[in-house]
């Protein structure tokens, strides 16, 4: 069975998923829904494979702590969505790496990704999002002024092969051009994935492409999202679109928050 | 004030339609004006600072009731040259009478131009750490974090050092830590490292500063300088220091106290003791 597939949950029996090193442990009871959470570490998460919901009927662990959700007696299937994270994230590349003037780099990174647990139905209810991985995070910008992020722990790679590509994560390509005239000294870059699109392909989750287009120390750097399906993997298909669409926020970002955006 | 009152033509309120409109205006105008303000206020709350906010409610209030106290002297012809003229004489005798309003006055003119901190910026002046609530005419009001209400005279306000903890999005925890003289360096900075990494609330960016101070009298001293967001700052504390307590305890990291070692002499036995429990063994026996 799908990891995104609809569950029909019976009154009574518990639940569980396993996505990355998150486990998830849902029951409904009468007409409540009730959620659990735990996470392993990313190691020992990378040997589990991970399972769509499905009865659980081990010893639950005693420290679980139960979120409750009253949705009527009415039963309706639920519905895992993967949502990409609510924050920009920021990614390192393996090393750091120099752009030499008119030259461009494409990167890949892995990004975890949400889940969020939706019932079925007319409208559908969105009970919560849990993200897969525990978050880290980060200060992009300097003291006085800048935005919080995500950090990540993997590593943006040159290659869609070597990076992460576990069923929590979903990956983004990322294109960085140098028009100005100096040397860009690459360390990390923050990627705002409000803004981009989740598509499903055959094994993998991918996202827009972005193009980030250094135009100098003092200048603003050019962000572009791209409207595209990704051309990664044949018949890709939109699962989750983005959370802030581009064109609401396009001149605010352009002319502020992008000045800080590949912090080099 | 009689001499004002004499320009004031009372009479006029015999007539009825000045009678109406001035009861008109005073009975409307200002449940008008108290609207007014809130709708505006209400508004703009999405797109202004809190502060803005109030300033833009008052604003609207206090020129609006202006305004209306005009027209209805206005309606009893009273001759504005005559209130300018009086204020001048009025302005002087009060000036000498009310100083440290006038001051405080003054002083908050100058707080909200130069606007040092907003309403819901977190202070300290002096002793005192609160929650800006309002920043008025007269004074500025705090709430604090037992709860207290407290009021602070604009004037002081302008003269003493005022610390806006929350002006920054983001600050910096500094813990003093120290560690016993037999601790490896390395593995105490390799433990806090890992420590600030572990805490939720703790910032990646800008990365923990962990800084070896000092040979200090009794520990190696050591500089733990964590970083969050305003928001999480209490968290941080919360959860930080214990959790270095409870690794350093894990790693047999020693927290010293104070130590002092007593010599009888250059190169001397140490003191005798004797055991308070022989003691009292030897007096039972």
């Amino acid at each position: 069975m799908s990891l995104w597939a609809a569950q029909e949950l019976e009154s009574g029996q518990t639940y569980q998923a396993s996505i990355g090193p998150l486990c998830l442990w849902v029951r409904r009871v009468e007409d409540e829904i009730q959620v659990a959470e735990q996470y392993t570490t990313e190691l020992e998460a990378v040997t589990k494979a991970a399972h769509a919901l499905q009865v659980f009927n081990e010893i639950l662990p005693e420290d679980l702590n139960w979120s409750r959700w009253i949705v009527g007696a009415k039963a309706r299937p639920l519905l895992l969505v993967p949502q990409l994270p609510n924050r920009g994230c920021v990614v390192r590349t393996e090393s750091p790496l120099k752009i030499p003037p008119g030259q461009e780099a494409t990167f890949f990174v892995s990004l975890p990704i949400w889940v969020e647990l939706r019932l079925e139905g007319k409208p559908p209810l969105s009970l919560t999002e849990i993200p897969t991985v525990v978050r880290s995070n980060i200060w992009f910008g300097d003291a006085m002024a800048g935005e919080l992020c995500y950090s990540l722990l993997s590593r943006a790679r040159r290659l869609a092969e070597d990076a992460d590509h576990p069923p929590h994560k979903a990956v983004c390509p990322v294109r960085i051009r140098n028009q100005a005239e100096d040397l860009l000294n690459m360390e990390r870059f923050c990627v705002h994935v409000e803004h981009l699109n989740l598509y499903r392909g055959l094994h993998l989750l991918w996202t827009n492409q972005v193009t980030i287009t250094f135009q100098g120390e003092d200048q603003v750097s050019k962000v572009d999202y791209h409207r595209q399906v990704p051309k990664m993997e044949p018949n890709l298909s939109l699962i989750t679109p983005a959370r802030t669409p581009l064109k609401d926020t396009l001149l605010k970002r352009s002319l502020g928050t992008f000045k800080a955006l590949t912090d080099i | 004030m009689e001499l004002l009152a004499q320009q004031i033509k009372w009479q006029n309120l015999l007539d009825p339609e000045t009678a109406l409109k001035i009861t008109l205006l005073m009975v409307l105008g200002f449940p008008l004006l108290a609207a007014l303000s809130a709708l505006a206020g209400r508004s703009t709350r999405k797109r202004m600072s809190a502060q803005s906010n109030m300033l833009l409610r008052k604003g609207i209030f206090y020129i609006g009731s202006i305004a209306l106290i005009l027209s209805v002297l206005q309606q009893l012809e009273f001759k504005m040259g005559a209130l300018l003229g009086a204020a001048g004489v009025v302005g002087i005798a009060l000036g000498f009478a009310s100083q440290t309003s006038v001051s405080n006055i003054i002083s908050g003119l100058f707080l909200v131009s130069e606007r040092p901190f907003e309403v819901g910026d977190l202070i300290r002046v002096g002793d005192t750490t609160g929650v800006v609530l309002s920043i008025d005419l007269m004074s500025v009001k705090l709430r604090t974090f037992d709860n207290q209400y407290v009021r602070l005279p604009n004037e002081n306000l302008i003269k003493t050092q005022v610390n806006n903890l929350t002006h920054f999005p983001i600050r910096r925890l500094d813990i003093d830590l120290g560690v016993a003289y037999k601790e490896d360096i390395e593995h105490v900075k390799r433990v806090l490292t890992e420590v600030a990494r572990n805490n939720p609330h703790c910032l990646d960016e800008p990365e923990p500063l962990i800084l070896f101070r000092n040979l200090g009298d009794s520990a190696l001293e050591f500089l733990f300088a964590v970083w969050s967001t305003k928001e999480d700052y209490l968290q941080l504390k919360k959860t930080i220091l214990q959790e270095v307590k409870e690794r350093f305890d894990a790693e047999s990291i020693e927290i010293p106290f104070p130590h002092r070692t007593l010599y009888t002499g250059s190169v001397t036995d140490p003191l005798p003791i004797r055991l308070i429990t022989e003691v009292n063994e030897e007096t039972t026996t």
